[in-house]
């Protein structure tokens, strides 16, 4: 299989691994496409691949037997998918799904783990992602607590944000609402309040971000702590 | 399963719902504007603001208007007590 040239890989992770890291890992990267609501990890099944995203956004969603669900994290370019493999876990009870299509490498998880086992480097690099990930999914639990459903989206736009290449998002109002676990018109109604702001342009399926500092400011510190993080602990992001 | 839109009335305006949802009938449809008004007027009340909206008016996928739902529907009899 031929390996993909570690400048070239759009992966934050793969990008800033050290040289040795990369040749670990480089063989057993499998180029991928990643439609939309393609599941990478079932809850509950144990992990098969983790998947090093280069474009695109997964959301890690945590449901209930009858159907109650939200969001506790996304991912995208900066990390991976099934990273509870790295933590000695053979399954998780999350599912990550694809919401934002793009493309990226998957990667067995044994193939993962003993290419974590040969560099130490690589290893620590993508424990520092779980770190930063658990840092998000910290402020995820502030902020559903803390914030309206305006600022709550307002924060989840910036992440989206942060992970897309350009100011466009798409994204239909129902998924919106499945994520933040709130009924769709509260969805549209917040959406049309950060719209009269000036801070977004919403439009059928797609939200363009127009004043993305205004919107920092809105999301009022719930936005922007793991992101720190991650461009402290393990580089450029976003 | 049929597509209904919540539009929200906002005084003399209205918010319009771009995506609809499916559900199984009217009731369905009337039961998720509840549950939104509710949601929305829990918001406002936490905030500490007047509620912008004060009724869905439910329609089909070609704009026919096939219920209103006013906003007071949505809370119990006597609510709130001072009222």
């Amino acid at each position: 299989m031929p390996q993909p040239t570690q400048s070239f890989v759009r992966n934050c992770l793969l990008s800033v691994v050290d040289a040795e890291g990369y040749a670990a890992i480089a063989p057993h990267l499998e180029p991928v496409a990643l439609p939309k609501g393609l599941v990478l990890i079932e809850g509950g099944t144990p992990f098969t691949h983790a998947h090093f995203f280069n474009t695109g956004i997964g959301s890690i969603v945590v449901s209930t037997a009858d159907g109650r669900q939200v969001e506790a994290g996304l991912v995208g370019r900066e990390g991976l998918s099934g990273f509870g493999s790295l933590l000695g876990a053979d399954q998780c009870p999350q599912t990550t799904m694809v919401q934002i299509e793009g493309e990226g490498y998957r990667v067995a998880i044994e193939a993962l783990r003993s290419a974590c086992r040969r560099s130490r480097s690589l290893h620590e690099t993508l424990l520092r992602f779980v770190h930063v990930f658990i840092s998000q999914t910290s402020f995820t639990a502030l902020s559903n607590v803390n914030q309206s459903i305006e600022g709550r989206l307002a924060r989840w736009l910036l992440m989206c944000h942060d992970r897309v290449t350009g100011d466009d998002i798409s994204l239909t109002h129902e998924f919106l609402a499945i994520m933040l676990a709130v009924q769709r018109p509260s969805v549209t109604t917040a959406l049309h309040m950060i719209e009269g702001y000036g801070f977004i342009r919403a439009r059928r399926g797609n939200i363009t971000i127009v004043d993305r500092d205004a919107l920092v400011e809105f999301a009022d510190e719930m936005y922007g702590v793991p992101e720190a993080e991650y461009r402290r602990l393990i580089g450029p992001f976003g | 399963m049929s597509r209904f839109f919540l539009h929200q009335q906002i005084g003399t305006g209205i918010i319009e719902d771009p995506d609809g949802t499916e559900l199984a009938d009217l009731a369905a449809a009337r039961s998720e504007a509840i549950l939104a008004a509710r949601q929305l007027l829990a918001a406002t009340l936490l905030a500490g603001v007047a509620p912008l909206g004060t009724a869905f008016r439910i329609s089909d996928d070609v704009g026919n208007v096939l219920l209103t739902i006013p906003f007071g529907d949505a809370v119990p009899d006597g609510f709130p007590a001072s009222a």
